[in-house]
């Protein structure tokens, strides 16, 4: 089974790209990069290498309370005070339960999706694909305000007929609000991920599945043996996305900060991040630092568990 | 059909192209160690995790433009006209610096009118002061006048001639902020006030019988009778996300919770006994369920609860009167202001919420002119009045309280003379109330602390003992020296 998702993806990713790397033309692909390596190094690199170069100092101050600050070098003491920072740690916990649950559950919505709408049982594709891709297209503010109303315990029409039938639920309480935000990514990006999966299963050849229907195979039968198995590395994609806009969480938190009084000024690691800005900017560097740090060590994890499985 | 064929290509392509990253991410450690940085650009939710530095980082390429041509202007004949720029978030203000700039040929204004401080201006000032590129001057609340100290972003204008004159000018608590209770220099120029007082529904009180309180132990008697009336009715909402709401009624108290006067700050936020017992004594209405803790401040649902006279009074600054006006339109004529409830019978102790200065940020080339405007600004009987009128100030200054709009009844509240009540709190603020250096920080742990009361979890003695120890760890981060 697994060497079929091999082949497939193999046959995907056209293989005599990496022959013709060597050779005289090898600088070549660099020039077709240059308009977008110099954006990339201007605004990507080289604010990261700042944030890191600031995480190694820290404030001096001669003259008591409002003496001169000035900055010192520190060495890595700002990393120190990052790992013991309780709050920090309390939200990257926070975001892993939820990523552990929200990412699995709006992966299955994803694919669920999109199998459905590869399936010969659903009309009106071009239709229904749009519709399950929309939400992605909403500004993340606006779809956690949207939201926001649909929670109000007092505004919400939803709670009103919740309440009518005799179910009380604060979805905006200390225990509910962080699901209420998952339910909000997963609206946002069930569709967007979907559709890479829906391409994935798209380009798999027709051919695969007459001679799986030839064999007799059913229609849940070649969704479970061959599309599913096909889309994996869609699905490892889709997943890497994920995890890192999960360590990444940030805007539904803040807009819900507004509207529930569950949501404190460290809820996630951006969070956190945002605060300590305010006053310090070292710490805040070296806590961005670390989460960017983290965020790759886990995605890497992530795709060599995933790489090994797929391997064996 | 064939436009349906062609769109099934594209998505495939597309496909092809999102599985080739996929694939690529896979393959060697060496290829997956770019991917994720690279593809985090793409990810959905990808923030920039980095969005501070790369706000300084851009301010700094911009600077050097800046500094020449303002240089420029310093060697320039000094028969020429100083520039200057001004950023406030107070609507109108172009229409105020305009007068000024006709007046006077030599000294002219350009305001920009941005975003409130706490929403992203003041990191814009700091950045801006770090890179030589901050505007001459800016609007900054009192609360975060120790903060910019701190950070070493103020001109002291106190040498200007006609800032100490200035002084008498104002009500004395706002020059109190502004000169740090008179530890010598003046970093700003008193703009506005948030005197507070107690607005109400005044059908609710008179249809239950009730008095508007005059004590807080009246206050709390009216909570329970107007709970006991209709459950879902309490007499105000206990705001989680406005800490310096709540700080004005500890100012109202008498409490003092930093002391800048010595040669380390002196935190007192869980040891003061004044603001004890002002915490046991919101905390006696939480726990009895008679304040809704459920209600955000300045939010859809409170300006909804304000109209269906679920929610009876808010203790808030004058400007808030502009605020139910102009929210909650369904209590036309029903409101009423009366002062602030009393810890003692017959006092006149008031606490401030909010009012902000003009400062003069660091590394301005025109300081004493920028003083000057600053001045003019907020002591200027047409400045005050367009100020007022235009962007609803409370002004600061002494003469502010006879404008004629402030003498004038305000129709939403049945014309009631309300800011004759706002002008007698005022006079009962007490002067020598301070703010911590790092005020953003104590405002977050006070808030964390006081959504965990709301939530059930924890008491508001607690919420200040966690405030008190995550601002020593931050004013230590500073490196600012702490009195214990």
């Amino acid at each position: 089974m697994t060497t079929t998702a091999a082949d497939v993806s193999a046959g995907l990713a056209p293989a005599p790209s990496t022959k013709s790397r060597s050779g005289p033309g090898k600088w070549q692909p660099w020039l077709f990069l240059f308009p977008f390596l110099i954006p990339f190094v201007l605004f990507y690199v080289a604010p990261i290498a700042y944030a890191f170069y600031q995480s190694l100092f820290k404030i001096e101050r001669t003259g008591g309370i409002f003496g001169k600050p000035s900055q010192v070098f520190a060495g890595l003491s700002q990393y120190a005070s990052v790992f013991s920072d309780q709050d920090f740690r309390a939200s990257i916990l926070r975001v892993l339960v939820f990523g552990i649950v929200q990412i699995p559950v709006m992966l299955l919505i994803s694919l669920g999706l999109a199998l459905l709408l590869d399936s010969t049982l659903v009309y009106f594709k071009r239709f229904l694909r749009i519709s399950f891709f929309v939400p992605y297209g909403v500004p993340g503010v606006i779809a956690a305000i949207m939201w926001g109303f649909i929670y109000s315990p007092n505004l919400s029409p939803i709670v009103a007929l919740l309440n009518k039938l005799n179910i009380s639920i604060d979805f905006l309480g200390t225990h509910v609000v962080l699901w209420s935000i998952a339910n909000v990514v997963t609206w946002t990006y069930a569709g967007y991920n979907m559709l890479i999966i829906y391409s994935a299963l798209l380009s798999i050849p027709q051919e695969i599945f007459e001679a799986a229907r030839l064999d007799g195979a059913s229609n849940w039968d070649i969704a479970r043996r061959i599309k599913i198995p096909s889309v994996a590395p869609a699905l490892v994609l889709t997943g890497v996305f994920s995890i890192i806009g999960t360590l990444q969480l940030f805007t539904e938190a803040k807009v819900f900060t507004n509207i529930s009084t569950a949501i404190t000024s460290s809820y996630t690691p951006n969070l956190v991040v945002l605060a300590k800005a305010q006053n310090n900017y070292n710490q805040s560097a070296a806590l961005s630092v670390t989460l960017a740090v983290g965020t790759f060590i886990l995605s890497f994890l992530f795709l060599k568990l995933t790489n090994r499985r797929a391997g064996a | 059909m064939k436009i349906a064929l062609h769109s099934r290509r594209a998505i495939a392509l597309l496909g092809i192209g999102a599985m080739t990253l996929g694939v690529a991410a896979c393959g060697s450690s060496s290829d997956s160690a770019a991917t994720p940085a690279a593809s985090s650009s793409a990810a959905p939710a990808a923030s920039s995790s980095s969005s501070a530095a790369a706000t300084s980082a851009d301010s700094s390429s911009a600077a050097p433009a800046e500094t020449s041509s303002s240089a420029a202007e310093s060697a320039a004949p000094a028969g020429d006209a100083v520039n200057l720029t001004f950023s406030t978030w107070v609507p109108g203000m172009d229409k105020v610096v305009d007068l000024w700039n006709a007046k006077n040929p030599k000294i002219q204004v350009k305001v920009s009118i941005t975003p409130n401080g706490g929403s992203g201006t003041y990191q814009n000032f700091l950045n801006g002061v770090k890179a030589g590129t901050a505007p001459d001057l800016g609007q900054i609340e009192y609360d975060s006048l120790a903060n910019f100290r701190v950070q070493d972003a103020l001109e002291d204008i106190s040498a200007v001639p006609g800032v100490k004159e200035a002084k008498d000018s104002f009500i004395p608590w706002t020059w109190g902020q502004v000169d740090f209770a008179g530890s010598g220099g003046v970093y700003a120029i008193p703009q506005d006030a948030g005197p507070m007082a107690m607005f109400y529904r005044k059908d609710i009180f008179d249809g239950l019988g009730l008095k508007p309180p005059t004590t807080w132990a009246e206050y709390a008697e009216a909570a329970a009778k107007i709970n006991a009336a209709d459950p879902t009715h309490y007499i105000t909402h206990f705001s989680q996300g406005d800490p310096n709401w709540y700080t004005g009624l500890l100012w109202q108290a008498g409490a003092k919770l930093f002391d800048n006067s010595g040669d380390g700050v002196k935190v007192n936020l869980d040891s003061d006994p004044k603001a004890a017992e002002v915490n046991s004594y919101w905390q006696d209405l939480i726990s009895k369920k008679l304040v809704a803790t459920n209600l955000q401040g300045f939010s859809p649902e409170l300006y909804k609860a304000w109209d269906d006279g679920s929610i009876a009074t808010w203790i808030s600054a004058a400007w808030g009167y502009s605020t139910i006006r102009d929210n909650a339109p369904a209590g036309a004529g029903k409101w009423a202001v009366a002062p602030m409830p009393q810890w003692t019978a017959g006092g006149n102790a008031a606490g401030n919420w909010g009012g902000s200065s003009t400062a003069v940020l660091k590394g301005s080339k025109h300081v004493a002119e920028a003083a000057q405007f600053a001045i003019w600004l907020n002591t200027d009987p047409e400045a005050l009045t367009m100020g007022n009128k235009l962007g609803g100030l409370y002004p600061a200054a002494v003469a502010g309280a006879e404008l004629p709009a402030l003498k004038e009844g305000v129709a939403f509240y049945g014309d009631q003379k309300i800011f004759d009540v706002f002008n007698e709190a005022s006079k009962g603020v007490d002067a020598s109330f301070q703010w911590g250096p790092t005020m953003t920080d104590t405002y977050n742990a006070i808030k964390d602390g006081v959504a965990a009361t709301l939530g059930g979890t924890s008491t508001l003695a607690d919420a200040f003992k966690l405030a008190q120890e995550k601002t020593v760890a931050s004013l230590e981060a500073q490196a600012i020296p702490v009195v214990k």
